[in-house]
């Protein structure tokens, strides 16, 4: 069993999280992963860079008038049918699967763009759980942390004075971040104990991605509430009750029309 | 005959031979329409159109040239096997013979030697849990300084899901080189993720 003492190699590792491993190979793997700490830590790390890859270069789409002309091509084209030999009934399954496909499509973007949408702020609110990560501006004090923002980001907000947060609910400090490729500011609170990621971007021009109103209300037991001013949209994320979640939303909106 | 079909006997049609012109071959083989498998795929072939061209007039050509050239070619595709791969592979192949793929092609590249490079220490190293994913700008511009043949590897296998034997495919390269670039891509975006950690200390 030198299986179990030699550490993963990196081709291993990489063909255990990409699933190629045979069946044989995945139990000496998670047999050495259940001894071995630093292993695990390793696959961990290279899941998540996995997933991160498979975000970030999904980022191309095709703008509305090429998908116009590419889709126009499709159909005016004299339709080939492919040369085939299987029996008839799986045919007819493809042929339908294919309809249906084709069909959902736009629905099917807007789906998984809003789907790796929530899974990128959940993963954003997660790293800001760990202990290790600590904000770029720690303070309570909104005259503090707005100010912090000016230069960092293309648009300005107003952060709710501590009276007008709902009741134990505190500004623990606040981030600059990325949501979709662009800036955000991350304003993290507390409300009683649990934390919260109140994510602020501009909503202007092209940069408005109808993906934000979406998304789902809940994801991995975090719940996920957005709410919009004539500028900007807010995402809040937390494990705390939503009713709370949504007192904290509705503060912060409120701070936007002062008067 | 069409202005006689109600809505419903529309939809009925399209679930037919959609042209009097191409009926079936014979009653035991009903065929699958071209347009039918590659719409699905629009969105996947110009996102890495596009990162191949890094340009959105030559991404769209690329994919109307691959359209094309794979509609010409539809006979010889068999059913049952994986139409992606087979699309993927014409889309690379129609970039590496346009202008952009050819300048591409110029830059040297060190060939992958499967086996010499990566599986002689496989003990942890410190970087390989200490990097912070939650920067998007940083992850994105490490994905644009990787080296195109790494990539492309990488995006295929996260992005696009596509198993390795298929890459090999895609790619025309030995299934070993696959998982080689891919190792590479993955130990290199660590590498150019790394410095972050300084500066957030």
């Amino acid at each position: 069993m030198t299986q179990a003492i030699e550490h993963l190699n990196p081709e291993t590792l990489n063909a255990f999280i990409d699933g190629e491993l045979p069946t044989s190979e995945q139990e000496g793997v998670q047999q050495h992963l259940a001894g071995c700490h630093q292993c695990t830590l390793r696959v961990l790390s290279a899941t998540q860079l996995k997933a991160a890859t498979a975000r970030a270069g999904h980022r191309f789409a095709p703008p509305a008038d090429t998908l116009a002309r590419l889709t126009a091509q499709l159909h005016r084209e004299p339709q080939k049918t492919a040369r085939i030999h299987p029996i008839r009934p799986i045919a007819w399954t493809a042929l339908a699967a294919a309809l249906v496909l084709a069909i959902s499509l736009i629905g099917w973007r807007q789906v998984h763009q809003s789907n790796a949408l929530s899974a990128e702020l959940l993963d954003q609110h997660l790293a800001t759980l760990s202990s290790a990560a600590t904000p770029q501006v720690i303070s309570t004090d909104r005259h503090t942390v707005k100010p912090w923002f000016q230069g960092r980001l293309p648009f300005s907000f107003n952060l709710p004075d501590s009276g007008a947060l709902p009741p134990d609910a505190t500004l623990k400090g606040a981030d600059l971040a990325y949501l979709s490729g662009q800036p955000a500011a991350l304003l993290l609170f507390t409300i009683h104990k649990h934390q919260v990621s109140v994510f602020v971007i501009q909503r202007s021009g092209i940069s408005d991605n109808p993906a934000f109103t979406r998304m789902a209300n809940n994801r991995a037991g975090f719940s996920i509430h957005y709410a919009a001013t004539r500028d900007l949209r807010f995402i809040a994320v937390s494990d705390v009750n939503p009713a709370d979640l949504d007192l904290l939303v509705s503060a912060v909106v409120k701070a936007q029309s002062p008067g | 005959m069409f202005d006689t079909l109600s809505v419903p006997a529309l939809f009925a049609v399209a679930m037919q031979p959609r042209n009097p012109r191409h009926t079936m071959p014979s009653a035991a083989a009903p065929s699958v329409a071209f347009e039918e498998l590659a719409l699905p795929l629009l969105p996947s072939l110009y996102n890495h159109a596009f990162w191949l061209t890094r340009n959105h007039a030559e991404a769209e050509d690329l994919v109307q040239e691959t359209f094309s050239k794979a509609l010409r070619a539809f006979d010889s595709f068999q059913l049952n096997t994986n139409f992606k791969a087979w699309i993927f592979r014409i889309l690379r192949n129609t970039f590496l013979t346009s202008r952009t793929g050819i300048a591409t092609s110029r830059t040297v590249f060190l060939e992958d030697h499967p086996g010499v490079l990566d599986t002689t220490d496989a003990s942890p190293t410190p970087e390989d849990n200490l990097i912070r994913l939650d920067n998007q700008a940083a992850l994105h511009s490490a994905l644009e300084q990787l080296q195109p043949q790494l990539r492309e590897a990488l995006l295929l296998c996260d992005v696009e899901e596509v198993k390795y034997k298929d890459i090999a495919l895609i790619l025309d390269v030995p299934i070993g080189t696959v998982m080689s670039r891919i190792s590479r891509a993955r130990r290199t975006l660590r590498q150019l993720l790394q410095p972050q950690l300084g500066e957030i200390q």
